[in-house]
């Protein structure tokens, strides 16, 4: 269960006032991959970031009671002076999980061989590419958040992050951003669209997709 | 108007006061763990350098003094006077500096839902914390064993003062780290404040024998009292007309309360 109630978001940027949410309830159906789409800028990625509790909404309040991860994407929480083990490690203790567990499926998903023990700041993108999806993977969500993630990467980390993504999602669900529209019918049953800051619902990613052509 | 807040009822934050306390505890241990390997990297050689430096500035001034030919103001070791002044004054400095960049230096990690930005903040002064009890032990442990020093009269006292020292820089941190998140040239204004402490805690004199008007003006400086504090607590006579506990804790208490306070208040994360 993920809920909005009456959340506001809004932001300043110098001079100008940024409204991105508008007193806006809502609750994300449970158990369903629900897509979010928008126009650029439209504030998709702070919806995100609100809901996985990394920010908070100006007014409002969110509930949410399941284990939501961290927002997959472009950003990582990574140290890029500590190598691929230890930012390993560290994440798998915050969310109380046996170190060496987690390390074993990252290295096996990743396949960073013996790079996994250099300094982050030495990887290209697509292998914190690899790294992050594989740790989001090591630890079990019940809901992923997924913003764009799926565009990074070369052609056999997209096939093997599409079938691990899909392996997942059949015990736990995806939140996903993304403006290509076959990765949201791939994934999702519905969606809602965010536009004039305010957020609108539909039960099927055709009708969505329809939407989403017409007015962003 | 709702106020803002977020819930988690099952996951990341913990449910119940065990399952927060529990949570806060793994989040501040894992922290603390990074923080040691980005502070002192992986060679032991990190840790030697943090004992090293105070070292340096107690044998500079102990040879100094030495040169001019000068005693002890209190006590017959130069070295155990400089001592009890600058390790508390090196434990305030380094948590007033290195909580100030506490904010800006781990922006990254707010990815994980988690970590709060305080959490920062109380990984950095737990490690500094750490550090500065095995420095102190080191220090007056080989000072004893030199016969530079004689056993501390009341180490209780010197513990309490030390734990003061913690709530003073906490407080002066965290007000550092969002004064700096803001503007940037605060590191330079910080500076200003935190040089002429060295010469305003009565680290080579002894506050009470300076003229009444200068200790007037002093004895508003929280770190003199602090320093005074750890001198009763080791010499068995050193009789302080300057130290004044509850000034200091207060002062301390005000700056955490209003740290805290100002970072809920200007939180967007």
């Amino acid at each position: 269960m993920i809920i909005l109630d009456s959340v506001t978001k809004s932001y300043r940027v110098k001079d100008v006032e940024k409204r991105i949410l508008d007193d806006v309830s809502f609750e994300f159906p449970a158990g369903q991959n629900i897509a979010i789409m928008g126009h650029n800028g439209a504030g998709k990625s702070t919806l995100m970031r609100m809901v996985a509790g990394i920010e908070l909404p100006t007014a409002g309040i969110i509930r949410r009671d399941e284990k939501v991860s961290w927002p997959l994407g472009f950003a990582s929480g990574f140290n890029g002076l500590m190598t691929g083990t230890e930012n390993v490690r560290f994440v798998a203790r915050i969310y109380g999980e046996d170190s060496d567990q987690v390390l074993d499926h990252v290295k096996a998903f990743a396949e960073l061989g013996k790079s996994i023990d250099l300094p982050i700041e030495t990887y290209s993108s697509g292998m914190k590419a690899r790294l992050a999806f594989g740790l989001s993977l090591a630890i079990d969500f019940d809901c992923y958040l997924i913003d764009e993630i799926t565009a990074v990467g070369d052609r056999r980390f997209k096939e093997r992050s599409s079938a691990a993504l899909n392996d997942k999602i059949k015990n736990a669900r995806v939140l996903m951003i993304s403006h290509a529209e076959k990765t949201i019918r791939d994934y999702c049953q519905m969606g809602v669209l965010l536009y004039g800051a305010q957020l609108y619902y539909y039960d099927s990613v055709n009708a969505l997709i329809k939407d989403y052509r017409r007015f962003c | 108007m709702p106020y803002a807040t977020t819930s988690d009822r099952r996951g990341t934050r913990g449910t119940g006061f065990f399952g927060t306390l529990a949570l806060q505890i793994r989040v501040i241990v894992a922290l603390t763990l990074r923080e040691t390997r980005m502070t002192f990297g992986t060679s032991h050689a990190g840790y030697f350098w943090a004992i090293v430096q105070p070292l340096i500035s107690i044998s500079f001034l102990v040879f100094l003094f030495y040169l001019i030919g000068r005693q002890a103001p209190y006590g017959t070791s130069l070295a155990l006077f400089f001592a009890t002044a600058i390790l508390s004054l090196e434990l305030y400095n380094k948590m007033s500096v290195s909580l100030m960049r506490a904010f800006t230096s781990n922006k990254a990690l707010l990815t994980y839902p988690m970590i709060k930005r305080t959490d920062t903040l109380f990984a950095r002064a737990f490690l500094i914390c750490c550090t500065f009890i095995v420095i102190n032990m080191i220090f007056y442990t080989g000072l004893i064993t030199l016969g530079l020093a004689p056993l501390p009269h009341r180490p209780e006292e010197i513990i309490l003062a030390f734990l003061a020292t913690l709530a003073l820089g906490l407080g002066i941190g965290s007000i550092n780290a969002i004064l700096y998140q803001k503007f940037q040239a605060w590191q330079h204004i910080e500076k200003l404040f935190a040089r002429p402490l060295f010469f305003l805690s009565g680290v080579f004199y002894i506050p009470s024998s300076l003229p009444p008007e200068a200790v007037a003006v002093i004895r508003w400086n929280p770190i003199l009292h602090i320093v005074e504090w750890v001198r009763t607590g080791y010499y068995a006579n050193y009789d302080s007309q300057v130290l004044d506990k509850f000034y200091v804790l207060s002062f301390a208490a005000t700056l955490v309360v209003a740290g805290l306070f100002w970072e809920r208040i200007t939180r967007k994360v």
